[in-house]
C-alpha cells in the first residue's frame, strides 16, 4: 500500500505542494528537450535525404564547437569566428561527400553507416590533434549571449531561468522554423524531400545527388554548431560533448528517423518526461540516475505499438 | 596555428622518441608504462596528470641520465578511460613494462586478479579499491599515499572541525560519477553516517548526464543538504561546478575529492567558484627545485606537451602527476639499492614499492618539500596514509586552506580488513603474503 502511495499519490502531491519547483523542473526539462531535439534534427535531415544514419552527428557537435573556440583563441573575433566555423563545416560537408559518400553510392545502407563511424573516428583523432583534449570555455559573452539569470517568485516560491538557456531555446526555435520554411518552400528544400521520398524518381528529374548531400551535411553542420554553442555554454567544450549524441537516439526512436516534427516533439517529450520521472519517481524510489535509461524505455514502449515511431512513415514493401 | 605547431612537435617528438627508444633499448633501461587517457570524455582530467608524470621522467633522463645510470622508458597506452581498452593495454604492456598504472578504478578492479598471475605491480596513487591498503591480501597492488576512504574520512573531519559527532542531524549529499570510482567511498560514508548520526544522500551522475546535471542539482535544491561532497571525474566536475554556481549553492559547503580539483574546470566559472574546496594529497609549488628543474630540462627545452598558454605548469593536476612519477621512481630506486641491481624486474619493483620511505629528508633532497606529505609503505600497508590538505579556489587558483588532515584509521583499517577478506573469499583461491608478519 505504501509503495502504491509513493508511486500514484505522493509524486502528484509533491507537485501540488511545491508548484514553483514543478515549474523549475518543467523549464529544465524543456531546455534539455530542445537541445536533444537539435541533435536529433541533424540525424533526421541526413537520414531523410540519403537513408544514412549519421553516427558522426555527435562528434560534429564537438568539432564545430571546438573550431569556433579554437578560432577565437587564435585571435579571430567571435562574431567573425562564427561564419568562419560555418565555412569549415561546409568544407567538411564537401569533403565527406567527395571522399566518403560519392564512392559509396548504391552501396547497402550498412556500408554507409559504417562509413559514418569512420568519419567519427577521423574527426575524433583530427580534432584532438588540432585542438587538444582539454575542456575549453565557450565564448558565450563574446558571442553576446547574456549569462545572467531571471528569477521569478511564482506561488510564493522561486524559479530561476538562465538567460543563456532562454537564448538556446529561442535560437533552436528560430533554427527549426527556418529549416521548416527552407524544406517546404525553397527549391532545394523540396529537392531534399524528394530525394527522401524516392531516390530514383528524384534523380530522373535532374536533382543532383551530390549537391543535395553536400547541402544536408552542411545543414547538419550548422545544427551541430548551434547545438555545440548551447551545450558548451553549460559546462565547457570538450570531447565529452560527444556522449550527448546518445541522448538523441531514443528521440529518434520515439519521433521517427524521417520526421522533422517527430524530432522536435520527441526531443521535447523526452526532455520533459525524463526530468519529471527522475525528480518525482526516480530519485525517491530508485536512487536516481534514471535519465540514463528512462528515454530508452519510453521509446521502446512506443515502438511496441508503432514500430515506425510516433511520426515515422509506415514503410510497406511489396515482395 | 599554435595548436598545429604543438601537434607537429608532438608528432615529431613521438617519432624521435620511437627512434631514440630503440637505441635506448641497447643501453640499460627500464620500461614504465602508463595506461593513459588523453582522449575521450575524461581527457581534460587525464592530460595534465599524464603530462606531469611524463615530464618528471623526462627531466630525470635529461638531468641525471635516468636513475642510477639506467634510462627510464616512459610509454603510454591510450585507454580513453575505457575499462575494456584498459585491459587490452594491460595485456599489451605487461611483457615489457615492470609496472602497470591503470588510471581508473574500473580498470584496476579488472587487472587486480591478473596481477597475481602475471606478477606485475599495480600502481594506483590515490585511486583504485581502497582495501588495496591491505598488502598481505593485495600483494601486487599499491595505492599510496592515500585511499578514497582516507579522502572521505578527511573531508568529514574537516567539515566537522574534527568532531564528527557535530554532524549529527546534518544532511550530506554525495554527488558521484555512477562508476566504480564514484561508488568506492560509499561504504565508509554509510558507516560514518550510522555512527555519527548524519543523513547520507548519494546522488549518482551517469556518463551521459555529466554535462547536464540539472536533475541532480534540482534534487540538491529540494533536499537542501548542509554539504555536497563530490566524487567527480572529467567533464562531470565542470558540469557540477557550473550547476552549483547556477543554483547559488554556497561554494564553501561544496567539497570535492582530489580528482575534482582541476584548475581548468574552476577557470570555467572563475570568481563565481570562489570558496569551492577539494581535499588533496599534493600541493602545487612552481618554485620548488624539482619544478624548476622540469621547467629547465623539459618545458623550456620544448619537450613538454603542456598547454603553457593556460598556465598548466602551475596546475594542481600537473604537479600531482609529477608526485605520482616520483613515487614510482622512488620504488625503482629502493629496489635497485636493495637488490644491488641496475635494471630491475617487476618482482623487484614490488619490493621497492612495498618499502617506500618518503620522509621529510627525502622530499628535501628531491626538491619537493611541502608538495606531498611524508609517508611510508610496508608489506602490510600498501597505501601509506599520508594525510592531505584542503585546497580552496580563490577565483583564479587553488590555495592551501587547512593544515595536514589525517584519516580515521581505526574505522578505515577495520573496513579495509573486512573488504580485503571478502574480496579474497569471492575470488578464492586468492594467494596472500604469508611472509608478511606485520
Amino acid at each position: 500500500m505504501e509503495l502504491l502511495n509513493s508511486i500514484l499519490v505522493k509524486p502528484f502531491a509533491d507537485m501540488i505542494a511545491a508548484p514553483d519547483f514543478l515549474l523549475q523542473v518543467l523549464w529544465e526539462g524543456t531546455v534539455s528537450g530542445v537541445l536533444y531535439a537539435l541533435i536529433a534534427l541533424g540525424f533526421v535531415l541526413i537520414f531523410k535525404s540519403s537513408r544514412i544514419f549519421n553516427f558522426a552527428q555527435g562528434i560534429m557537435v564537438v568539432f564545430a564547437a571546438l573550431t569556433l573556440v579554437g578560432l577565437h583563441q587564435n585571435g579571430v573575433p567571435a562574431l567573425l569566428a562564427v561564419p568562419l566555423t560555418l565555412v569549415v563545416m561546409y568544407v567538411l560537408a564537401y569533403g565527406i561527400e567527395r571522399v566518403v559518400l560519392r564512392p559509396l553510392v548504391n552501396q547497402p545502407d550498412i556500408i554507409l553507416f559504417m562509413a559514418t563511424i569512420g568519419i567519427t573516428l577521423f574527426l575524433i583523432g583530427f580534432g584532438e590533434l588540432i585542438f587538444g583534449g582539454e575542456n575549453k570555455r565557450m565564448i558565450t559573452e563574446e558571442l553576446m549571449i547574456p549569462t545572467g539569470s531571471f528569477e521569478f517568485e511564482p506561488f510564493g516560491g522561486f524559479v530561476l531561468m538562465e538567460q543563456k538557456d532562454i537564448v538556446a531555446v529561442g535560437g533552436a526555435i528560430l533554427l527549426v522554423v527556418a529549416l521548416l520554411i527552407f524544406l517546404n518552400k525553397s527549391k532545394m528544400g523540396r529537392a531534399i524531400r524528394a530525394l527522401g521520398d524516392d531516390h530514383q524518381a528524384a534523380l530522373s528529374v535532374g536533382i543532383s545527388l551530390s549537391t543535395i548531400w553536400v547541402l544536408v551535411w552542411f545543414i547538419a553542420g550548422v545544427i551541430a554548431l548551434v547545438t555545440g554553442i548551447a551545450w558548451g555554454a553549460r559546462a565547457g567544450v570538450s570531447f565529452a560533448l560527444e556522449v550527448i549524441a546518445y541522448k538523441a537516439l531514443p528521440v529518434l526512436m520515439l519521433g521517427g528517423l524521417e520526421s522533422v516534427s517527430g524530432a522536435i516533439i520527441g526531443g521535447l517529450a523526452i526532455g520533459i518526461l525524463e526530468k519529471l520521472f527522475e525528480i518525482y519517481w526516480g530519485q525517491p524510489l530508485l536512487g536516481g540516475n534514471t535519465e540514463t535509461w528512462f528515454a530508452y524505455v519510453l521509446a521502446l514502449t512506443v515502438l511496441l505499438f508503432r514500430p515506425q515511431g510516433l511520426f515515422g512513415e509506415k514503410i510497406i514493401e511489396r515482395v | 596555428m599554435r595548436k598545429l605547431i604543438r601537434a607537429a612537435i608532438l608528432s615529431s617528438a613521438v617519432a624521435v622518441a620511437g627512434i631514440a627508444s630503440s637505441a635506448a633499448l641497447a643501453e640499460d633501461s627500464i620500461t614504465l608504462s602508463n595506461l593513459s587517457y588523453r582522449t575521450g570524455p575524461f581527457a581534460a582530467t587525464g592530460i595534465p596528470l599524464m603530462n606531469g608524470q611524463r615530464d618528471y621522467i623526462m627531466m630525470l633522463n635529461d638531468r641525471d641520465g635516468g636513475v642510477n645510470g639506467v634510462k627510464l622508458n616512459y610509454e603510454e597506452c591510450e585507454t580513453g578511460y575505457s575499462t575494456e581498452k584498459g585491459v587490452e593495454c594491460y595485456e599489451a604492456t605487461k611483457g615489457e613494462s615492470i609496472v602497470t598504472q591503470p588510471w581508473s578504478t574500473g580498470i584496476t578492479l579488472q587487472v587486480l586478479p591478473k596481477s597475481n598471475v602475471d606478477k606485475i605491480p599495480i600502481l594506483a596513487p590515490g585511486y583504485g579499491f581502497s582495501a588495496m591498503q591491505d598488502g598481505k591480501t593485495f600483494q601486487w597492488a599499491f595505492n599510496p599515499p592515500a585511499s578514497y576512504w582516507d579522502g572521505a574520512s578527511m573531508i568529514l573531519s574537516n567539515i566537522s572541525d574534527g568532531n564528527l559527532d557535530g554532524l549529527k542531524g546534518k544532511k550530506i549529499a554525495f554527488l558521484h560519477l555512477d562508476h566504480p570510482y564514484g561508488k568506492e567511498p560509499i561504504p565508509l560514508f554509510e558507516q560514518m553516517a550510522a555512527k555519527h548520526g548524519f543523513t547520507f544522500l548519494p546522488i549518482p551522475v551517469g556518463l551521459t548526464e555529466m554535462q547536464n546535471q540539472s536533475a541532480q542539482w534540482l534534487q540538491i535544491r529540494r533536499e537542501r543538504p548542509d554539504y555536497v561532497i563530490m566524487w567527480g571525474w572529467g567533464a562531470m566536475n565542470a558540469g557540477a561546478i557550473t550547476e552549483a554556481v547556477k543554483t547559488n549553492y554556497p561554494m564553501d559547503q561544496f567539497i570535492g575529492i582530489w580528482w575534482s580539483s582541476l584548475d581548468g574546470d574552476l577557470k570555467l566559472v572563475g570568481d563565481k567558484g570562489k570558496g569551492y574546496r577539494a581535499i588533496s594529497w599534493s600541493l602545487p609549488n612552481s618554485e620548488a627545485p624539482v619544478m624548476q628543474d622540469i621547467k629547465k630540462h623539459v618545458v623550456d627545452a620544448g619537450k613538454s606537451l603542456i598547454n603553457q598558454g593556460e598556465g598548466e605548469f602551475d596546475w594542481v593536476f600537473y604537479q600531482r602527476g609529477v608526485m605520482i612519477s616520483m613515487m614510482l621512481v622512488e620504488g625503482v630506486k629502493a629496489a635497485q639499492e636493495h637488490f644491488d641491481a641496475k635494471v630491475i624486474n617487476a618482482e623487484q619493483l614490488r619490493w621497492g614499492l612495498e618499502n617506500l620511505n618518503i620522509d621529510e629528508a627525502k622530499l628535501e633532497a628531491l626538491g619537493m618539500s611541502g608538495m606531498i606529505p611524508p609517508f611510508s609503505t610496508s608489506c602490510s600497508d600498501h597505501t601509506g596514509h599520508s594525510g592531505a590538505w584542503m585546497l580552496q579556489w580563490n577565483g583564479s587558483k587553488f590555495e592551501q586552506a587547512s593544515d595536514l588532515l589525517t584519516a580515521d584509521r581505526e574505522a578505515i583499517d577495520a573496513l579495509a580488513k573486512d573488504g580485503a577478506a571478502k574480496y579474497a573469499e569471492a575470488n578464492a583461491p586468492w594467494p596472500v603474503n604469508e611472509e608478511c608478519k606485520m
